[in-house]
């Protein structure tokens, strides 16, 4: 009865404590005026998210397979190394962001409390749908995250763009979650399971007629079309550059790192368990070449539009959907080196969190209010009159460029070796020359921090200080550094954790 | 996929006969060019009755909240429904999972309590 719990515990942490903030928050902080909520909250969600993070990796420590209780939460839930690296990632995401907030948001006069129980709920939504194990946890884990992200996106109630962002991500989210549904639908009616292992069991036994088998390909391209949505893959990421720009820059960071980490968890577990029958697995008649289109257009499109941007929130933003594509390579490789693929994924999320994570919260730290850092001009001469904020802001952009010795060069170089083991030379090379063209947009942030003077009399971004936003950038730092210097071991767990999920 | 065979007729049938009542409904209510106005037809459908008071409501937006903590608690019933009726095949752990249920959902009661949503005028 209790040995469940054990094997939930990271989620009961982040639950339980989500609740206790949503609670203090609302019995705390009802008079006006004076000091706004951030300051506790802010704190508090961090110890929260970071103890879910503590509590996960203790449980890794310990042996998910020596937990009692996992066997039974599964199918519904699936408690491996594979969920816990991903509790440790989203819980490290959502805790930074909560950092980023406790800067960002009386600085800019949103010091309003919702912001961390949605923040927390969203990354319990994340926690779940990473480690959900049934279309039907999926989904529940799906709509948690999504609809507390949604929330965070509109949060800025005064401005237009955050509006905007919020309504396109909201109509275009949730037709992607129908055809999620409608897919999942499909997948029922075909093999009658709505666990990921049982549709895989009755696809890998070939016993299903010809109509069925047909029903479960669309099924397949339908649950597909949705999980690419969610990581923001073209030709389905027209709400990324709005819902990025339009939300507050620390939900922002949370987009770009928790909710894409999560959907990447489970396009990973839908592939591998639900799709990973011979047939569906092949060149001929499965999903690797249409990962592989999906993969070659994210990425060529992102950074092509991407070097145009004149926001660098939105340049910022297409990076992610650039990164989401160098993802998708790694995902066509789980055809011939299952194994390596996943792991170099995993990696991969772990080195694209703390260098976006940074990269977002050195942007707040240049700009503050009334004079948030948008334009390229705006950072002009930055290196100068903020020179840490710079160095930090330096340091993430060389990590998401792909520059030795940072946490970026090692998670493209298992990610380019996993592509090339696995035989597809040509997307390595894509991928290799798509990383040229993003050190060209990446690097234009230097030269203008560094380089450039800001025109005489144009308005230049003061900026703000905060021991909250510091303290994130250290945080990001280290981690870049530690990944950058010393990747092996992290690499070892996660391959650990990839071949935990079978 | 022949299974389905009958759902899409159904659709069908749904198409033609939607489609022939539009067509009838268009043809017998056709006023002829030239012919008398009859300010009854022109007068938008209101069960017969003389139309009354303005076309502009304005419902207050206050009502979205109560719809918001509404549906709340209606899918509170809606869960509860099921385990009254397996009340004693699910024994003590159907109370503990229901307990923990509503208690998430006392939870979510205080805290809308809490920030004024409950009270009509503020």
């Amino acid at each position: 009865m209790s040995s469940f719990l054990v094997a939930l515990a990271p989620l009961l942490v982040v639950g339980l404590g989500g609740l206790l903030l949503m609670l203090g928050e609302a019995f705390a902080h009802r008079e006006r005026g004076g000091s706004g909520p951030s300051a506790d909250l802010a704190i508090g969600s961090f110890v929260t998210l970071a103890a879910g993070a503590v509590v996960a990796f203790s449980l890794w420590l310990v042996g998910p397979e020596n937990l009692g209780g996992a066997a039974g939460v599964a199918p519904f839930l699936i408690i491996d190394r594979f969920t816990l690296f991903f509790d440790i990632v989203l819980c490290v995401g959502g805790a930074l962001a909560a950092l980023l907030a406790g800067g960002y948001l009386p600085e800019h006069k949103l010091d309003r409390g919702e912001f961390y129980p949605l923040l927390i709920f969203s990354t319990l939504g994340a926690m779940v749908l990473a480690s959900a194990g049934d279309l039907l946890s999926l989904f529940i884990g799906l709509e948690t995250m999504s609809l507390g992200v949604y929330a965070l996106v509109g949060f800025r109630r005064g401005s237009a763009r955050s509006a905007e962002g919020a309504v396109k991500y909201f109509l275009l989210g949730s037709f992607a979650a129908a055809l999620l549904l409608y897919g999942g639908a499909m997948l029922y009616g075909a093999t009658g399971h709505t666990d990921l292992a049982g549709i895989g069991a009755a696809l890998r036994g070939g016993t299903l007629t010809g109509a069925d088998y047909g029903l479960a390909i669309v099924a397949m391209v339908l649950v597909l079309a949705g999980l690419a949505f969610k990581v923001s893959a073209v030709p389905f990421h027209m709400w990324t550059p709005d819902a990025y720009e339009g939300a507050p820059t620390p939900a922002t960071s949370f987009m770009a790192v928790a909710v894409k980490s999560a959907a990447f968890a489970t396009l990973l577990r839908v592939l591998v368990s639900a799709f990973g029958d011979p047939a569906s697995m092949s060149w001929g008649t499965g999903w690797p070449p249409v990962v592989a289109l999906l993969a070659v257009m994210t990425m060529t499109v992102a950074n092509l539009v991407a070097g145009r941007q004149e926001s660098v929130k939105r340049m910022l933003a297409y990076s992610s959907i650039a990164h989401a594509g160098y993802l998708l390579v790694a995902v066509v490789a789980l055809m011939t080196q299952p194994g390596i693929a996943q792991g170099s994924i995993l990696f991969y999320l772990l080195a694209y969190t703390v260098s976006t994570a940074g990269a977002f919260g050195a942007l707040i730290l240049c700009g503050s209010r009334g004079k948030e850092a948008v334009s390229y001009e705006d950072l002009a001469g930055i290196g100068h009159r903020h020179p840490v904020a710079a160095a930090a802001f330096a340091l993430f952009l060389l990590s998401l460029t792909g520059v030795p010795p940072t946490a970026g060069f090692f998670a493209k170089l298992y990610v380019v070796r996993a592509a090339i083991g696995g035989g597809f030379l040509p997307l390595a090379i894509l991928l290799l020359l798509n990383s040229v063209v993003a050190a060209y947009y990446y690097l234009r942030v230097l030269v203008y921090m560094y380089m450039r003077e800001p025109a005489p009399g144009a308005p230049v971004a003061a900026p703000m200080r905060s021991g909250y936003v510091t303290a994130a950038l250290l945080i990001c730092a280290a981690g870049v550094m530690l990944l950058g210097l010393w990747p092996t071991r992290s690499l070892e767990l996660a391959i650990d954790a990839a071949l935990a999920a079978r | 996929m022949e299974r389905y065979l009958p759902i899409l007729l159904l659709f069908f049938v749904a198409a033609v006969v939607a489609g022939v009542i539009y067509a009838v409904a268009i043809f017998v209510g056709r006023i002829p060019k030239g012919g008398p106005v009859n300010l009854d037809k022109e007068r938008p459908f209101e069960c017969g009755n003389p139309s009354d008071g303005a076309s502009t409501l304005r419902p207050t937006v206050k009502f979205y909240l109560t719809a918001l903590v509404f549906v709340v608690f209606d899918i509170e019933a809606v869960m509860i429904y099921p385990w009254a009726v397996k009340f004693s095949a699910l024994g003590w752990n159907g109370v503990a999972t229901m307990g923990s249920f509503i208690a998430l959902l006392v939870v979510a009661l205080v805290y809308v309590w809490r920030k004024g949503a409950l009270e009509w005028e503020k």
